[in-house]
């Protein structure tokens, strides 16, 4: 078993604390990844698990035994870092040898270990070149296999893909996922793009400032935000979010903004909440959009059309608030540039508190 | 040249030319001294005492190089100045490159201090005095050992690769330490193959300055057997100077004082101008292309 617990881990740099005693258990052959924007804390939390930076305070588990006062080199960790951090004065055959030659393996073994990972990764034509020799791509994968060919228990991304350009991280993300299956080794992938923490995680950790604002599968986590931050922070785009006070319709509660109505699911927090001040959260792929206001519509202004092929962003105004919607574009094409309102599910409407901005309870769903 | 010199303006072609004729003199006023000492040692005696070398040896002879190597005095000091000139340059290697190393890392404690401690010693010394009753008192008086470690630690070569280390991006060594690197393999098997150009710059300063060593090897050594080039060559001018048994012989003999003194200089550079070329190579930019992406 190769997993990794963190207990009430905190981080200060002087009087200045910037992880605040986060609490996470990642399991044997789980892959977790950490998101969240600039200075949440993620790659902070993945150099103290790597051992780079000391922990404050709290316990780090690595496989049943406290590391905390452990060296890297001892805690059986292997990491890809975001700038790949290969040696330039040695060839890709070097560079994943170098782990081994620091441990002392026989020259056999090493040949051997080399060649098997220059096979798994595509690399065994490039054996003999220099870093500088070699495309982005092939970098990151020479940077990877460094960490694999010592098969530690724990592989630790830093951000490994946020040098390359889209398409090459489209391909890389998928060799990744490709070769946590072959391998199923414990992996901790630290990013800010939401779009590989939902491709590749079992398991997604959302941070902010330093806490873990939510944990759960990808899934739990776009039909469930646990708070605004989730819900703005995950999908692409983000879901809209529109300030509203709660208010009594005929068939129950309903959001009221900007001399607007909306209808909101039956929540028990939204029963008689009259006044209460909420965020009504809704993803752009959920508004169908109207060309004319018809019942239980939102009037919108457009701003602008985005047409990506089969789909488009309508870029749109609902009183202060930007609004978004991902719409088809088969059949609608013409339709929209004069759309000017949109309708939506109730049920798959989110609710927020205004002021906490958690999510309010009773709306668990499932995919 | 000329034709890309069309693309200038004329206050650029000015100032080109200008340039050119500056580098010009400044190359020839460089060059000059070692054309003419060269040229100088291979003339004959009587040319040189009547000032007719000018550019190319006159009565070309090798005369007063004979006259050098013959002499026992000139191999002893020669193996000498090797000596210290090779150990020294290695021992200095040896406490410059971990020091400066240790002074790069952020980890250090008290790094501010110990850095300010290097830099002071650059521009404040003891002082002659002091320095030799230190020698003597450290019983390194007239010794191999006393020249090659008394010198051996120089500030400004320690703050100039704690510079070059400071550059180097952190994650190789962090991605050494996740490898399993200890400290030393970290410096030994990272930072030292990526600093060679300022590994080979260190060097070559240390060894310029052990090869042309003049005034502590005349201070701190009185055994002839132990004495550097630098002061043999002094010993020589000025005893040649002054032996007229010498400069009796000079009407007969194919050398004069003058051949002789440039025949040793001549001698005592042409290791450092051999050695040079060897080290340019590693004095090329850019090897740490590709390692990281910044």
């Amino acid at each position: 078993m190769s997993g990794v617990r963190l207990d009430k881990i905190v981080k200060s740099y002087g009087a200045v604390q910037v992880v605040h005693g986060i609490d996470l258990e990642i399991k044997d052959k789980e892959f977790v990844v950490l998101v969240g924007p600039s200075g949440c804390g993620k790659s902070t939390t993945l150099r103290m698990i790597a051992g780079l930076e000391e922990i404050s305070d709290g316990s780090l588990t690595i496989d049943d035994r406290v590391v905390n006062r452990v060296a890297p080199k001892d805690r059986d960790v292997a990491m890809v870092f975001q700038n790949y951090a290969l040696y330039p004065h040695l060839n890709v055959a070097d560079n994943i040898a170098f782990g081994l030659r620091i441990r002392k393996e026989s020259k056999d073994a090493i040949k051997a270990s080399v060649d098997e990972v220059g096979a798994i990764l595509g690399l065994t034509p490039y054996l003999e070149r220099r870093p500088s020799d070699l495309s982005g791509g092939q970098r990151q994968r020479v940077a990877m296999g460094r960490a694999i060919v010592r098969r530690p228990k724990v592989f630790l991304f830093d951000e490994p893909l946020s040098n390359l350009d889209a398409k090459l991280r489209t391909q890389m993300r998928a060799e990744i996922k490709r070769l946590h299956k072959r391998l199923e080794a414990t992996s901790i992938y630290v990013t800010h793009d939401q779009v590989e923490a939902m491709t590749l995680a079992d398991k997604i950790v959302v941070m902010q400032d330093g806490r873990i604002e939510q944990i759960g599968t990808p899934m739990e986590l776009f039909l469930n935000p646990a708070n605004a931050f989730v819900a703005g922070f995950l999908g692409a785009p983000p879901m809209n979010m529109i300030n509203a006070v709660v208010a009594k319709g005929e068939n129950g509660p309903i959001a009221s903004f900007d001399g607007q109505t909306l209808p909101l699911p039956a929540l028990p927090d939204l029963q008689n909440a009259e006044g209460r001040p909420i965020i009504v959260g809704i993803r752009p792929e959920y508004a169908n959009i109207v060309t004319a206001p018809q019942p239980g519509s939102v009037n919108c202004t457009l701003n602008l059309v985005e047409t990506l092929g089969s789909e488009a962003l309508l870029h749109a105004t609902v009183g202060d608030d930007q609004f978004v919607i991902r719409t088809e574009t088969l059949g609608k094409i013409d339709q929209l540039d004069h759309v000017n309102g949109f309708t939506v599910d109730p049920t798959l409407i989110r609710i927020f508190d205004a002021k906490t901005g958690k999510a309010l309870g009773g709306q668990t769903r499932v995919a | 040249m000329l034709s890309s010199m069309n693309l200038y303006s004329r206050g650029d072609k000015l100032f080109v030319i200008i340039n050119m004729i500056l580098l010009g003199l400044f190359t020839i006023s460089t060059l000059y001294p070692f054309i003419y000492i060269t040229s100088l040692s291979m003339s004959s005696g009587f040319e040189a005492r009547a000032g007719n070398v000018i550019l190319t040896p006159m009565g070309f002879t090798l005369e007063a190089y004979k006259r050098v190597l013959s002499e026992p005095m000139f191999w002893i000091s020669y193996k000498n100045t090797l000596i210290y000139t090779v150990l020294g340059t290695l021992t200095s290697l040896a406490f410059i490159i971990p020091g400066a190393y240790a002074l790069s890392r952020p980890q250090l404690y008290g790094r501010r201090f110990w850095n300010l401690a290097v830099a002071f010693t650059m521009w404040f010394h003891a002082g002659m005095i002091p320095f030799f009753l230190n020698m003597r008192d450290l019983n390194l008086l007239d010794s191999y050992f006393g020249i090659i470690i008394g010198f051996a630690v120089n500030g400004f070569n320690i703050i100039l690769l704690r510079n070059f280390f400071e550059g180097i991006p952190q994650s190789f060594e962090e991605a050494a330490r996740m490898d399993g690197a200890n400290e030393f393999q970290v410096l030994w098997k990272v930072f030292v193959p990526l600093s060679k150009p300022a590994i080979a710059t260190v060097a070559l300063f240390c060894i310029v300055s052990r090869w042309n060593g003049f005034f502590w090897a005349m201070i701190l050594l009185q055994d002839e057997s132990k004495i550097p080039l630098q002061v043999y060559l002094r010993q020589i001018i000025v005893e040649l100077s002054d032996d007229e048994e010498f400069a009796n012989t000079l009407m007969s003999a194919g050398y004069s004082f003058e051949t002789v003194s440039a025949a040793i200089i001549v001698c005592s550079i042409i290791p450092i101008l051999l050695i040079y070329p060897f080290l340019q190579k590693y004095f090329n930019k850019g090897i740490l292309l590709g390692g990281v992406k910044e």
